[in-house]
């Protein structure tokens, strides 16, 4: 196994929204949207760990932190030995020499008023290296190397096709002889046939280069195609690491099955495939759930040891709970709490069901807060008290049915 | 084998720009039938929009449908008109006069966009978008001449009556009670408290619930859904299939479903059109497509998804890019040519729609369905370097 080349600790990254005056005069405290809340990991050299997950849930803004694009909450990031955080001045320039990043949208990262040659060509300029003509030549080199022809370098980004442009934002991106690249969403703005012509030149690159990826991607066949190992993520937390291989084989986090599953896949069997989707949307991470993140989501949440329920009927209980927290249920609206007692199957367990009776008759009585409180009592789950811990070995799942 | 709902035959759609005229949509063939799922697959730039939109006559200038037919079967329509547009219980809709065209338009025909958060308003609650389409077309059916709705209207005259007038007066309890409905029915809990609330204050995936709702308000025959789960999530995404599953199979309601993704194609989808450069190039069943394809771009499609079961395999991508539609950069030939690795003499020449000889309708538009590749008749790398030029 490889030394790692960029360690990850803790890191957190928490966006505060501007306080209003009245904020101040209420001293009431900003509530955080937490982006990125705890997350650790490590890159090894030479090979590429795909940071997967779903809109919302950080992937983007650990990339960008772990380049220093954005200052972290909390947390170390250790790049070949050194603290990210610490470097200023000149080991700052050499740091960024080192890491770079190709960005998701193409034609939106290369500035519309340069050519190909000049966009290439601005780092060395800036970190001001070699002559003139070996900037020319090595620009041409690149250019060259990332498969695009000698009469296309005086050509503006809006002359190439979204494939050619991300092949120039690669190009850019390796100016430098870089170690490190951030690949975030390189080809998810790019059709199928072009996407498969730029990993491919990612992977010829890595080869070539010796380059290190941190691969951030939504599209799970991309991320199997690509990567060594994988860390999945969700509402700012990691849930899952592992080699690939293992991760999608047996996928041990409910979350990580579930995307998964949802994948269609291109054959002919699809069609007749039985896929559980998740219920449900992804919770704000301005108010993320109390315990394991994915509770809300989750179709294998763990039941009290003297419960004998089925999962359908508990989610139902459980939903009901969720509603009964956020406001959304309450004693006013008799018809829609009908409706969710009814949502509950009439075969469970006595205790259950008894548990279910003194809470409703409580909101038919006005009392929202004896209607939760007994139903806490009686179905609080390990799930809602402890967040579980996502260990530091090999391969690791943070939930409660692994332990 | 359910009746044929719509035969589109010939259909090409053209923009004339100030670059000259881009041939979009050309020559377009393909069937609908009753409560099935017809997938329109293609990169962008492929014309798989246009089609949706020529289907709906929502193409806009300096976009016009140039050629072709589009039957639609409809009994009661039939009996209303005569003449050459009308065989048996098919009515050709692009010969229909304007107004009638037009009210097809939701009790007939109706779409779902891609991006659900710009395809609504965002200053008009969910509930009352969804409402005015029911009101619509309430009033449609009420009295046939007039399908005016109010958001049509224009003028100070209008813009007054709007100011005076509150939006809720153009909408019935009835057609409120509907739209509540009709959330429910697409899985929105709380569905009588979420109507009144804005389009920001959905997520995308329940946005993209309540545009179905709105779609189906008219109780349509044909839904045109283009690129539906795009922007949305894959576990979101999943979610948004399996209702539209349950729409097609409940309300027997046909669906164009366009899309680039093969996968979603895969899922959905009984009969599918592969498009390319405006074209559809291959034409067939699901196992056709995937399994038996003849033309070598379904096949480069097929081949550079990367595989989820397969992952050590290196991709096989379609070198090149899409082609110019630009009129005037388009030569009498097949328009893959230049990116296929099978190309002969004759692919100089356009081919014709071929019977790729299975039996069924499985067609292409490609001289290998018709013969067998001949190397010595292979053109030479770089026969179109010279014209292409920027080729990749």
């Amino acid at each position: 196994m490889s030394d790692p080349l960029l360690e990850v600790s803790d890191l957190q990254k928490h966006y505060y929204e501007r306080d209003s005056l009245l904020d101040t005069v209420l001293r009431r405290d900003p509530t955080a949207v937490q982006a990125v809340d705890g997350v650790s990991f490590e890159v090894r050299e030479g090979e590429t760990l795909g940071l997967v997950g779903e809109s919302g849930c950080g992937k983007s803004t650990t990339g960008e932190t772990v380049l220093r694009l954005r200052e972290p909450t909390g947390g170390t990031v250790t790049f070949d030995g050194e603290d990210v955080a610490d470097l200023s001045g000149d080991d700052l320039t050499a740091f960024r020499k080192r890491a770079g990043i190709v960005f998701q949208d193409p034609y939106g990262s290369l500035d519309p008023r340069m050519t190909a040659g000049e966009i290439v060509r601005e780092p060395l300029d800036v970190h001001g290296v070699g002559t003139p003509d070996d900037r020319e030549e090595r620009v041409r080199d690149l250019l060259e190397r990332v498969g695009l022809s000698a009469d296309q370098f005086d050509r503006y980004p809006h002359e190439f096709s979204g494939g050619q442009q991300q092949r120039v934002g690669i190009a850019r991106a390796l100016a430098l002889e870089p170690d490190f690249l951030v690949l975030d969403e390189p080809v998810s703005a790019l059709d199928v046939s072009v996407q498969a012509q730029i990993l491919n030149l990612l992977d010829d690159l890595q080869e070539e280069f010796g380059l290190t990826y941190l691969l951030i991607a939504h599209d799970l066949s991309v991320v199997r195609h690509v990567c060594d190992r994988v860390a999945v993520m969700y509402l700012g937390e990691l849930v899952e690491t592992g080699p690939v291989a293992d991760i999608f084989e047996r996928p041990q986090h409910p979350y990580t099955r579930a995307l998964l599953e949802s994948v269609p896949r291109p054959e002919t069997a699809e069609a007749d495939r039985e896929i559980t989707t998740l219920s449900g949307d992804v919770p704000s991470p301005r108010d993320p759930p109390s315990g394991c993140r994915f509770r809300t989501r989750c179709p294998a949440v763990i039941p009290p040891d003297d419960l004998d329920i089925d999962q359908s009927a508990f989610r139902a209980i459980t939903d009901i709970r969720d509603h009964l927290d956020s406001g959304d249920l309450d004693a006013d609206d008799v018809a829609a709490a009908d409706e969710w007692r009814e949502r509950v199957p009439d075969d469970v367990p006595p205790a259950a069901a008894d548990a279910l009776d003194d809470a409703f008759a409580s909101l038919a009585d006005n009392d929202e807060a004896a209607a939760r409180e007994r139903l806490r009592e009686r179905f609080e789950t390990v799930c809602e008290r402890e967040n579980p811990r996502l260990g530091d070995g090999e391969r690791e799942a943070a939930c409660h049915l692994v332990d | 084998m359910s009746d044929d709902l719509l035969r589109v035959r010939g259909l090409s759609t053209r923009f004339f720009t100030e670059e000259g005229q881009v041939n979009a949509v050309e020559d377009v063939s393909f069937t609908v039938r009753d409560g099935e799922v017809f997938g329109i697959v293609g990169e962008s730039g492929s014309g798989k929009s246009v089609t949706a939109l020529s289907l709906l006559d929502l193409v806009e200038s300096p976009g016009r449908i140039t050629d072709g037919e589009i039957w639609y079967r409809n009994p009661e329509l039939a009996d209303e008109y005569s003449g050459e547009f009308v065989d048996g219980d098919f009515v050709d809709v692009v010969r229909l006069p304007k107004r009638a065209r037009r009210a097809l338009r939701g009790p007939s025909f109706s779409m779902i966009f891609q991006d659900p958060m710009t395809s609504m308003d965002p200053s008009v609650t969910v509930g009352e978008q969804i409402a005015e389409a029911v009101e619509v077309q309430r009033r449609a059916s009420a009295n046939p001449r007039s399908t005016r709705s109010r958001t049509q209207g224009y003028g100070l005259g209008s813009l007054l009556l709007d100011s005076v007038v509150p939006t809720r007066e153009y909408v019935s309890d009835e057609s409120w009670a509907r739209a509540v409905s009709l959330l429910e029915d697409v899985g929105i809990p709380d569905a009588k408290d979420r109507a009144r609330e804005y389009p920001h204050e959905f997520s995308g995936g329940m946005l993209q619930r309540a545009m179905v709702a709105q779609a189906l308000a008219g109780e349509p025959d044909l839904l045109v859904a283009d690129e539906p789960t795009t922007a949305l999530d894959v576990t979101i995404q999943a979610q948004i299939l399996d209702l539209l599953r349950e729409i097609q199979d409940e309300r027997d309601t046909s669906i164009v479903l366009i899309t680039h993704n093969l996968g979603v194609i895969a899922r959905m989808a009984d009969r599918i059109g592969v498009m390319y450069a405006g074209e559809v190039v291959e034409r067939g069943t699901l196992a056709d497509i995937f399994d038996d394809h003849v033309h070598p771009y379904t096949r480069g499609l097929v081949e550079s998804v990367p595989d989820l079961d397969d992952p050590d395999a290196r991709l096989d991508p379609i070198e090149g890019s899409v082609p110019s539609l630009l009129d005037a950069e388009m030569d009498d030939r097949c328009y893959f040519a230049d990116r296929c690795p099978k190309a002969m003499e004759e692919c100089l020449e356009d081919p014709a729609e071929f019977d790729a000889g299975d039996g069924g309708e499985h067609t292409a538009k490609c001289y290998l369905a018709d013969r067998e590749y001949d190397e010595s008749r292979a053109l030479a790398d770089g026969h179109f370097d010279e014209e292409v030029g920027d080729g990749e």
